[in-house]
């Protein structure tokens, strides 16, 4: 086991090197000179050079001990992440951001995942029946509205015009007032794709040989649901799910820009506006690194849940 | 022993191969077929425009820019979806919207089946070396957030020259999206790929000398390609939404309508009370994604080779 | 399952606790509530990058000077300074005397050195704090000296370029420094002595009419070189003024609270105004010590519409009306709608002193990209583009009729404005003589115009519809125009590099003086500098260098409207519109009069505390 997980750690460290080879090259080669945006409107050559020293826009790009490149892999090696174009700290600004980000996706999570996995629970009992179809229109119909659709959907009616919920972060509301329309969004517009995806998986066990021979012995379909096909169904299922927590990190970039919620996601499309270059590659690097840990966990757990799958 | 003879003489049954019998179950999946027709209605419709646009004919969806009402008009008889802030026809615009939506899921699935198709194959049938780099490059891209990556490769192309022809913002967009999306496709057929390198009849045709490129092109291929059908046809939902996301964030088309813009545009407008853009680009969007989910599940189901059996 | 719905409730509960607001308010403290729709970057006087970061930097930073609140024309008085200065009669030496008895907020940077090494990272954080020490005419001179400190990257220097003796020598030493501390600022720089404590001498290269404007501008505001050896780049978020407030709070991106500094020396509000001041009850506060408020809150709120919704709660004192809600507002007649008289809601207009335009390029080819050198010698093509665009329209679409046509460069607010500039026009909307124009134009470039770009320096909404405007009325013309998109940094960045052919863009005059806009077309000013059109026209550089010299006055303004007029006549950009200004605020926000160039205006602000709590009744009645 623990030589499973060596190997599988040692694998991460080409994956993580790749992440910031991508990071760089996009934003330092292709990105273009930031550092006349950062000198401002009427700034002199000369100011310009100097913001280029500063930053170590200057030094060469690969090749030497002291390039840009090798800089960058040093700075995220050691979670140096610098400050950001505002002169802010960014790990301030993770830090700052990470609170109500969470405070948005984790509730949209778990929400949609009891939800669906108990809907679709349900809808395996009911197979075949009409309440089947019924759900399996309204999932489609859910994934075929655009989630922005949703989004000014409820925030017109629901914020706007009926006024249950505030339109808009403000600073003085307290988390769970603001978090609770988004989170009721984002559930409603998860529950659609979801609920398909655990439904499939339920059916598809449903389909299976042993579960005919069950069914043949006597045993009601409770039974049938919770002692067998869960657990067997649980590994698509573990795996999406977990799979899912590193993004839970990021926040929901929509959600947050269109309630205003002062996230890591609002964060991100900020700075990829202005060009922010040293807030995205840390946001991108921590979530590359997360990834790729909540990969490894879902392999384990796999190992755990079904014993035909042998860590190899 | 003539009974024998006589079962031996008789024709076995003819298989009629994945395809045929496919099609056939297809047909016969009435909600299935409705939804194709509604594609088809939206494909011409955007074939349509293309060839009004090369012919120049003034008619319909061309005619967006052309000034219907007044501004901010309500839905009336004279125009069903109401008017914008210039008073263009909302319905002109959402029908030329069309063309843009499919174009882009077009081209972003045609680009990320050409990457990702060859090199799962490739990855899938050589292992070794060439599977652990693209297993690494595609493990890299997987591991940045898709709508960051997405942002970031849109950004970084607009208004670069590739091949010397200049990239609009909508050309990067394709790009982008085509170029963060091919990994899907690519894990789906390498896994078949290592799958079927197993089985009798690749064996068989190893052993009789055949070279590799014939085994991967005309014998692997052909039988792991309905899994690329059933991943297109999910996917181009995926990216037409995509495209409206794309939008909100500032990227996109932006010369002529599209579905996004409009979606965009409805943030300031429904505050004024004017719901009719948001409406008439939501409902196209939903019965297009609606029409395709259902057809792709039909497609999935018929295809599936271990539901031919029922 | 259970044990996952428990977590889930359990996360509710816990985050529901969390309070994200400022400090509780007591119930008879005054406090200015306003919202911000932008984030601020930095509270370092030094360095302001943005307008929104003056906002709140200026009600702690205090200048030598200041506009007068009241009076108009705009006046200067002083306000750290004793008196106007003694120019000598050269024009090239300033002497000022600095008002005694001024003192820094307390801070931890006065603190003992012992608690040094205890450095409050957060704002209002636990050190203890050292009482603020007295301003000294040579805190003036380090302020500035900083911003010439090229490590230090001020965003300001541009403004003292080549104006102090000395100053710019200071400049080339610090290039030689390794860090922004490494700098010795007791190095002797010529034009900043300070014969005295109180008294500073200012010695210019050659005579700047406009230095007293530029000491009322925040950035040039004393800063203690103590707190800079303290906070080091943190300085950003420990602003140590000697102004009326100081900071409470910063949340980065969402809140700032200023609270009253108690160590502020005292300041009277103004006896005196302009003529219908006492009517409008600007000077019904006349001698009172200021500042009113205890204090000042700021919300950072992005999006138009919950700011507004704010403002209708009666949680913001003021806001401007937000494009889609105007009708709401302003009745057709140009009144309030009784929907607004109910709140007991008052409307002031205001004009803004700034131009907005459609620039073009007129440098020859550059080399990225393609036929950029359309513009530069083809007047009746220019002149064609300005005829073509249909201004009031565009104001009424997407300025609800506020706006006004601008006919000329410099805006009405300033003194010099010519009042004729109208008849000369230039704005007028005229497709058919755009359309003859063209055809000249087709000769001069020899053969059919290629496809003309708008480049636009942002993606969202409003500047998709802006383009798509100025795309309709020139196809209208015959012309071939596209339109391209693109962030901020992008923009600048083709801007002064010169790869695009049409922008959009404006500019807001900081001071009195219209020189500002003018040095746009001064063809020194070439991109990367603020001439974005790559403008050249050798008459209108000789009356603008004559003009540098001259004092304020008519003969100036002349001359200002001299050069006008060769800028219209040449046209490198079609001026499109003047902004007005109109906001709202409720009736217990007293002393509110706008003012076109004043920053710091927050410590002259009243609450009748009375009618804001009455509102929450009336609001209770109206629903």
């Amino acid at each position: 086991m623990s030589t499973y997980i060596i190997r599988r750690l040692l694998y991460t460290i080409p994956i993580v090197f790749g992440v910031l080879l991508l990071t760089f090259v996009l934003f330092t080669l292709v990105g273009g000179d930031i550092s006349i945006e950062i000198a401002g409107k009427g700034a002199t050559q000369e100011t310009i050079d100097e913001i280029r020293e500063e930053y170590g826009l200057n030094k060469p790009l690969f090749l030497s001990w002291d390039s840009q490149f090798v800089n960058h892999f040093k700075n995220a090696l050691t979670f140096n992440f610098g400050r950001a174009r505002d002169r802010e700290p960014v790990i301030d600004k993770i830090k700052r951001g990470l609170g109500p980000s969470l405070a948005l996706t984790v509730p949209i999570f778990f929400g949609v995942v009891i939800i669906s996995v108990s809907l679709a629970l349900v809808v395996a009992f009911v197979r075949g029946t009409v309440w089947d179809i019924l759900a399996a229109v309204i999932c489609v119909a859910g994934m075929s509205i655009p989630y922005l659709g949703f989004i000014l959907f409820g925030q017109y009616f629901l914020a706007y015009k009926w006024g249950l919920f505030p339109v808009f972060f403000s600073p003085e509301l307290t988390t769970a007032q603001y978090v609770a329309l988004p989170v009721l969004i984002g559930i409603a517009a998860g529950l659609g794709r979801n609920l398909r995806f655990f439904r499939t998986v339920m059916l598809d066990e449903m389909r299976n040989d042993y579960v005919r021979t069950a069914f043949a012995k006597g045993l009601t379909t409770r039974r049938v649901l919770f002692k067998h096909v869960l657990k067997n169904a649980m590994i698509p299922i573990i795996t999406r799910v977990v799979l899912a927590i590193p993004f839970l990190f990021l926040g929901s970039l929509l959600l947050e820009r269109f309630f205003g919620i002062p996230g890591l996601g609002y964060l991100m499309a900020e700075a990829i506006g202005s060009r922010d270059y040293f807030v995205i590659s840390a946001m991108t690097y921590i979530s590359a690194l997360l990834f790729v840990v909540f990969n490894l966990i879902t392999d384990i757990c796999y190992s755990l849940v079904d014993p035909r799958v042998s860590l190899e | 022993m003539s009974e024998s003879q006589q079962l031996i003489k008789k024709e076995p049954p003819k298989g009629r191969g994945l395809w045929k019998d496919g099609a056939r179950s297809l047909r016969r999946r009435k909600p299935a077929m409705f939804c194709f027709g509604v594609l088809t209605l939206y494909f011409l419709l955007a074939g349509f425009i293309y060839l009004a646009e090369f012919f120049d004919w003034r008619i319909g969806p061309t005619l967006w820019a052309e000034q219907a009402g007044q501004s901010y008009a309500p839905p009336s008889s004279k125009n069903i979806f109401g008017t914008d802030i210039f008073g263009q026809s909302v319905l002109r615009k959402t029908l030329y919207g069309t063309k843009i939506s499919i174009t882009v899921a077009l081209c972003a699935s045609l680009i990320s089946i050409t990457i990702g198709v060859p090199l799962g194959a490739v990855a899938g049938y050589f292992r070794g070396f060439v599977d652990e780099i693209i297993v690494w490059i595609y493990s890299t891209l997987s591991s940045v957030p898709y709508i960051l990556l997405i942002l970031a490769f849109a950004v970084v192309l607009r208004d670069r020259t590739l091949f010397g022809y200049k990239l609009t913002g909508i050309t990067a967009v394709y790009l982008a999206i085509g170029l963060t999306s091919w990994v899907g496709i690519c894990r789906l057929i390498r896994g078949e790929v290592i799958k079927h390198k197993g089985r009798e009849y690749i064996l068989a045709a190893i052993s009789y000398g055949c070279n590799r490129r014939r085994i991967i092109f005309r014998h692997l291929l052909p039988n792991v390609f309905h899994l690329v059908i059933i991943d297109f046809s999910l996917r181009f939902v995926a990216f037409i939404h995509a495209e409206v996301i794309l939008s909100f964030l500032g990227l996109g088309e932006t010369e002529r309508p599209s579905w996004g813009a409009m979606i965009n545009d409805a943030r300031i407008e429904l505050s004024r009370g004017v719901w009719w853009q948001m409406a008439a680009a939501t409902a196209a969007i939903f019965f297009l994604s609606l029409a395709l989910n259902i057809f792709g599940d039909a497609l999935r189901d018929s295809l599936d080779p271990k539901l031919r059996i029922q | 399952m259970k044990s996952v719905s428990i977590i889930f409730i359990t996360a509710l509960l816990t985050t529901s606790g969390c309070n994200d607001s400022g400090s509780v308010e007591e119930p008879n403290e005054m406090v200015l509530h306003h919202v911000l729709s932008a984030k601020i970057k930095g509270l370092d006087p030094g360095n302001m990058r943005d307008v929104y970061s003056v906002i709140v930097a200026s009600q702690m930073f205090e200048p030598l000077y200041q506009y007068h609140f009241l009076k108009r024309p705009y006046e200067l008085v002083p306000l750290l300074a004793e008196d106007m200065p003694q120019i000598s009669d050269d024009l090239l030496t300033y002497t000022i005397k600095i008002k005694k008895g001024v003192y820094f907020q307390d801070d931890p940077c006065f603190g003992s050195p012992r608690s040094f090494g205890l450095r409050s990272k957060t704002a209002g954080g636990s050190v203890p704090n050292g009482k603020g020490r007295e301003l000294k005419a040579e805190d003036f001179v380090f302020s500035l000296k900083r911003i010439a400190n090229i490590k230090y990257l001020s965003q300001n220097w541009s403004i003292f370029d080549n104006k102090i003796d000395g100053l710019d020598e200071f400049r080339e030493y610090t290039k030689t420094r390794k860090s922004e501390a490494d700098v010795d600022y007791s190095r002797q720089v010529q034009g900043l002595t300070t014969p005295d404590d109180y008294t500073l001498v200012i010695k210019l290269k050659k005579p700047w009419p406009q230095l007293c404007m530029a000491l009322a501008d925040t950035s040039t505001a004393p800063v203690a070189k103590e707190a800079v050896d303290y906070y080091g780049r943190d300085i950003i978020s420990h602003p140590v003024g000697t102004g009326p407030f100081r900071l409470n709070v910063w949340r980065r991106g969402s809140y700032i609270e200023l609270v009253r500094n108690q160590a502020f020396r005292g300041e009277l509000y103004p006896s005196s105004g302009e003529p219908g001041d006492a009517e409008a009850g600007y000077l019904d506060d006349a001698g009172k010590p200021i500042p009113f408020a205890d204090r000042v809150v700021w919300t950072v709120i992005e999006e138009r519409q919950p700011a507004w919704l704010l403002f209708l709660q009666g949680k913001v004192d003021a806001t401007v009306i937000p494009k889609d809600n105007f009708d709401e507002v302003m009745g057709g007649t140009g009144e309030l709608t009784p929907a607004m008289k109910q709140r007991n809601i008052h409307l002031k207009t205001f004009k803004d002193p700034s131009t907005y335009w459609l620039g073009f390029n007129m440098a020859p080819v550059s080399t990225f990209a393609e036929s950029t050198g359309v513009f530069g010698k083809n007047k009746p093509l220019r002149r064609a583009i300005s005829y073509a665009i249909d201004r009031e329209k565009f104001i009424e679409l997407f300025f609800n009729n506020r706006h006004l046509v601008a006919h000329g460069l410099i805006p009405p607010v300033m003194p010099s404005y010519n009042p004729e500039i109208k008849e000369k026009g230039y704005a007028q909307y005229d497709p058919e003589k755009a359309q003859e124009l063209l055809k000249e134009a087709e000769k001069i470039h020899g053969g059919k115009l290629p496809t003309l770009k708008i480049t636009l320096p942002g993606t969202n909404t409003w500047y998709r519809q802006y383009g798509q405007l100025l795309k309709r009325n020139l196809s209208a013309v015959g012309l071939e125009v596209e339109t391209e998109y693109m962030d901020r940094p992008t923009y600048l960045e083709k801007v002064n590099t010169k790869s695009i052919q049409m922008f959009t863009s404006g500019s807001s005059a900081s001071t009195p003086d219209a020189q500002d806009f003018l040095a746009m077309f001064y063809s020194r000013y070439r991109a990367p500098g603020p001439n974005k059109f790559n403008y050249s026209n050798p008459e209108f550089d000789e009356l603008y260098e004559k003009a540098q010299a001259m004092l304020d006055g008519p003969e100036k303004h002349r001359l200002y409207r001299k050069m006008e007029l060769i800028v219209l006549e040449d046209c490198p950009a079609a001026f499109l519109n003047h902004r007005v200004a109109y906001v709202l605020h409720h009736d217990w926000y007293k002393n509110y009069k706008p003012h076109a160039f004043a920053y710091g205006l927050s410590k002259y602000r009243r609450i009748d505390l009375a009618k804001r709590t009455a509102y929450k009744k009336l609001l209770k009645t109206i629903k």
